[in-house]
């Protein structure tokens, strides 16, 4: 990069500091951070160039991080390693500490550990029912290739179930609980629970971060692009349009009940999209309990390729080809029509 | 007939009754659900395009286009099967019936008849078709002699007639996904999907290049044709499309003396290459 002029570096520099000035000055602090982290990360500006040359940003946005699921955690509860401030090169966030929250059903220390159980034995665990590490184990995802700190989704239910909070029901709510806090964390907390945080959009965005990337698909020799596949369904097209209300792919690739984290490859017998029980997956309650089974037949992840499904890509190209021989010559009947209007008796035959 | 004369004489010009009021009312629902499907539908098949969610959310988006997509479907389908029913009375009142008054049937005769309806293709179209060629390419200045319903009309008529019984079928399945697939597997969910929006793309793109050139952006009736509305055609476009019949109707009712010759005064050419027309 090239250095700034001496005058420019001058009035940046003096910029910055009335920024500071005045962002010190004013802003209230809201700081429910119990170690003060805030008193630095609140600045948009915090920032440094890491050993690999990149820029990191740390700005903590407060009014986002406190509708976000692990607002009530303290940043130590995550970044464990700190322990004093200012504070060295941070390690990475490790999911699986016990923070310090209190589960209350079992009032124990909370903690993800059960997932990383759950995912060691589904299909995208880096470890093979003998014990041993899978081929190209670094492809194989963690906490944080598929999630973020998501964000609060309450449902409102009062007359009506609809996205946000329904004052109507936290009026109830007061009657018994009188901590204020506690009952938009909590109504909060069940509501976003009760459906998904992310629509099926974001989620075949997560997906296809693997799953659409041609490389990882050719090396675990996957028979689809599968979010692309998903993307030529009516399914994928509604979810291209915001639509809440179709399926995503972990409607069909989990079975009902479980958790995402125990996705199974389709030779297992367990799994929801094994042979045996793809049926169940399309007549459920919510999408088409009057279908037959057969409906599961339907390729989702059809790519009108001549390897992958033969019969499809016949069927396009016939349709192509009839397209293209209906129009490409009547196209060109109308460009010499249009030519032909303007020498309407030209001729190089007999003229009549 | 009273209401609507072969022959309509306006402001000394004359006109050609071509289609009746049902016809025209037939036409315009076609016309409307048609353009309306392809709106609501084209957003979906190419979901990745720009403009497609602007386009879609004219039409309620997600919740909305599909219920409107299913309501003009339904439309069509519904229009559809009036359409077959009306031609199938029309040939029956006007072509079996007096067949069996005159001569009686057979088999024969009445295939023959259907055989020879006016949109039925014939080897008067590929003479036309051939003779367009020629004029197009300069081999003659003489433009093929249209009859009542030229192959551009029949090409009209069987490209949707064809293309509703492929998008409506198809469409009727998908909507109806459940059922379709008690009786069928349900890859046939798939080549429906194709053949639907395959088809529907053809079909769009055959009416607003082909059909709207012919009846709206060709310089003899831009900007628009007005037949589809009124159902009589001007003299000038009837000597130049369907010369044949309009030399058979002239002559029928009695004005040989006033028939025009063909495309507009091809003998008075001299004019016409210094730029002046009338």
């Amino acid at each position: 990069m090239k250095a700034l002029p001496r005058a420019s570096r001058l009035i940046a520099l003096f910029c910055f500091s009335v920024f500071l000035l005045i962002s010190f000055t004013f802003t209230p602090s809201y700081a429910a951070d119990v170690g003060n982290c805030l008193l630095c990360h609140k600045y948009p500006g915090i920032s440094r160039v890491d050993e690999e040359g990149k820029l990191r940003l740390f700005y903590v946005n407060e009014s986002i991080f406190s509708n976000s699921v692990h607002a009530k955690v303290k940043c130590e509860g995550c970044h464990t390693d700190i322990k004093k401030i200012p504070h060295d090169v941070a390690k990475k966030v490790d999911c699986l500490v016990e923070c310090h929250i209190i589960e209350p059903s079992s009032e124990k220390k909370f903690s993800h550990k059960d997932v990383k159980e759950f995912l060691g034995k589904s299909v995208h665990g880096p470890i093979d029912k003998e014990g041993k590490e899978k081929k190209y184990i670094e492809d194989y995802p963690t906490c944080k290739d598929c999630h973020d700190n998501p964000l609060y989704r309450p449902l409102s239910f009062f007359k009506k179930v609809r996205p946000g909070i329904s004052e109507a029901s936290l009026g109830r709510c007061r009657v018994c609980h009188k901590k204020e806090e506690f009952i938009y964390r909590f109504y909060n907390h069940v509501t976003t629970r009760l459906h998904k945080s992310r629509n099926p959009l974001n989620i075949a965005e997560v997906c296809a971060r693997c799953h659409d990337n041609p490389e990882i698909v050719a090396r675990h020799e996957m028979s689809t692009k599968a979010v692309f596949s998903y993307g030529e369904t009516f399914h994928g097209k509604a979810a291209r349009f915001l639509d809440e209300r179709v399926p995503d792919c972990l409607d069909c690739h989990i079975s009902k009940g479980e958790s995402v984290h125990q996705m199974l490859p389709k030779e297992d017998p367990a799994s929801s999209i094994h042979a045996d029980n793809k049926g169940k997956i399309c007549t459920n309650i919510d999408c088409h309990p009057s279908a037959s089974p057969k409906l599961a037949k339907y390729s989702v992840h059809a790519e009108f390729n001549l390897k992958q499904s033969p019969a499809q890509y016949f069927f396009t190209v016939f349709f192509i080809i009839l397209t293209g021989g209906t129009l490409l010559p009547l196209m060109f009947i109308i460009l010499l029509d249009i030519i032909r209007r303007f020498f309407p008796n030209a001729t190089i035959g007999r003229r009549k | 007939m009273e209401k609507y004369p072969l022959i309509k004489i306006k402001d000394g010009e004359k006109f050609f009754y071509r289609f009746t009021h049902n016809q025209r009312i037939q036409h315009i629902i076609l016309a409307v659900s048609v353009v309306v499907l392809v709106l609501t539908g084209m957003p979906l098949k190419f979901h990745d395009a720009a403009w497609a969610p602007y386009l879609y959310a004219l039409f309620g988006g997600i919740h909305y286009a599909p219920v409107i997509h299913k309501v003009f479907g339904a439309i069509l389908v519904a229009l559809f099967a009036y359409h077959v029913v009306y031609l199938t009375y029309v040939i029956h009142k006007f072509s079996i019936l007096p067949l069996k008054k005159k001569e009686g049937l057979t088999t024969m005769k009445v295939l023959k008849a259907i055989a020879t309806q006016p949109l039925v293709p014939n080897l008067k179209d590929a003479k036309d078709i051939g003779q367009l060629m020629k004029y197009l390419f300069y081999v003659t200045n003489v433009r093929p002699r249209g009859d009542n319903f030229t192959w551009k009309e029949k090409f009209d008529y069987w490209a949707p007639f064809w293309g509703m019984l492929i998008i409506g079928g198809t469409g009727l399945i998908m909507w109806n996904k459940e059922l379709a697939t008690m009786i069928m597997p349900g890859e046939l969910l798939n080549f429906s999907i194709i053949a639907h929006s395959d088809e529907a793309l053809l079909a769009a793109l055959f009416l607003f290049i082909w059909h709207w050139y012919n009846v709206h952006f060709s310089i003899s009736v831009f900007p628009m044709g007005t037949v589809f509305i009124t159902g009589y055609m001007s003299e000038e476009l009837m000597s130049e499309e369907h010369y044949d019949h309009y030399v058979k109707i002239m002559t029928e009712a009695g004005l040989e003396h006033e028939i025009l010759p063909p495309h507009g005064g091809q003998e008075d050419e001299s004019t016409e290459e210094g730029g002046a027309s009338s």
